[in-house]
């Protein structure tokens, strides 16, 4: 099955914003990496953004609160805030329900 | 009056705008709920979101554990001095205990002739600089520490404090190492008429100095050859 959004060969890019090693922000990208080796072996990257080194980097995005996840690419762009603990809810986010 | 079969369609601008505010709604929603379910830790604050990154105490807990546990002395004071924090390793090298530390002048567990120095440490805050001083401790002694800056922010300076005292052979280890001598000299005495036990004996012996030479170099401890010599 593909994703609702691009298709299945597509590259996924996706941009996680962290402040430090922050207990969410190890557990978000942790979370993160896990769900993407489930459902996008091979094709996606994740640039991790730590806002602690830089925290104007987070107007790119209008990050307020950490972690938060950014889908660039495919479009259109999507947010989820948290440490994506919950899988449904980060699979519903993403828009990867329906990769099996 | 018009009836609800008589409104104005909606325009295409109106639909437009309502559908930017559900998204915003929906993205305020995420962040409530985030929140709630404390999936966060940190929080980016100020105009445009471009300013500070302000983390919640617990994201602070495994830092907290790293300071606590290391062999370093750990101080955050103030520019002129007072001690706001201080971790377990600081509060052993000056016997006192931590409770006594909080908001204490750090001077005045600095040698009188270091204080100056001190002072003028805490005030330049110079990135990556270090002094050396004499802590004095609750027991009338003195200790000799390097102070590095590890950081400066919002007018506080973080300070590593390190030991400066040579290393020691630990008592046990001392200890040890007699009872041995002790336990090879009556062998040697029982092996009297024993050429060949005797030999092996002296080898033992010569092993056990090349390991306490190799234990000195490690913990560069001058004025142990009478240790080692005797065996």
């Amino acid at each position: 099955m593909t994703p609702e959004n691009g298709s299945a060969s597509e590259k996924w890019n996706l941009r996680l914003y962290t402040a430090g090693q922050s207990p969410k922000s190890l557990a978000a990208l942790d979370n993160l990496k896990r769900v993407c080796e489930q459902h996008l072996p091979g094709r996606y990257s994740i640039e991790v953004i730590d806002l602690l080194k830089n925290p104007r980097l987070a107007k790119d995005d209008q990050i307020v609160a950490i972690p938060t996840l950014v889908r660039k690419l495919p479009e259109p762009l999507r947010r989820i805030v948290g440490d994506l603990s919950d899988t449904e809810r980060t699979l519903v986010g993403l828009q990867l329900t329906q990769i099996k | 009056m018009p009836g609800k079969d008589t409104m104005e369609p909606i325009s295409a601008d109106f639909e437009k705008e309502l559908q930017a505010l559900r998204e915003k709604l929906e993205e305020a929603e995420d962040v409530r709920r985030a929140i709630t379910r404390g999936e966060v830790d940190a929080f980016v604050v100020g105009p445009g979101g471009s300013g500070r990154v302000l983390l919640l105490a617990n994201a602070y807990q495994r830092y907290r554990q790293l300071v606590e546990r290391m062999s370093q002395g750990a101080v955050t004071a103030t520019a002129n001095g007072h001690i706001l924090f201080a971790n377990q390793r600081f509060s052993e090298m000056l016997g006192v205990p931590l409770a006594q530390l909080y908001t204490a002048p750090l001077e005045s567990y600095v040698t009188v002739s270091d204080r100056a120095r001190l002072s003028a440490f805490l005030m330049v805050s110079a990135r990556d600089s270090q002094i050396e001083v004499e802590l004095n401790r609750r027991d009338g002694s003195s200790i000799p520490v390097r102070l590095s800056l590890a950081s400066f922010a919002d007018g506080y300076a973080s300070l590593l404090v390190t030991d400066q005292r040579p290393l020691q052979w630990p008592s046990v280890a001392v200890d040890a190492l007699d009872s041995i001598r002790s336990s090879l000299g009556k062998l040697n005495q029982s092996l009297a008429g024993d050429a060949a036990g005797r030999d092996a004996l002296s080898a033992i012996g010569e092993e056990i100095n090349g390991l306490a030479r190799m234990i000195d170099e490690m913990v560069d401890v001058e004025g142990s050859a009478e240790r080692k010599g005797s065996l």
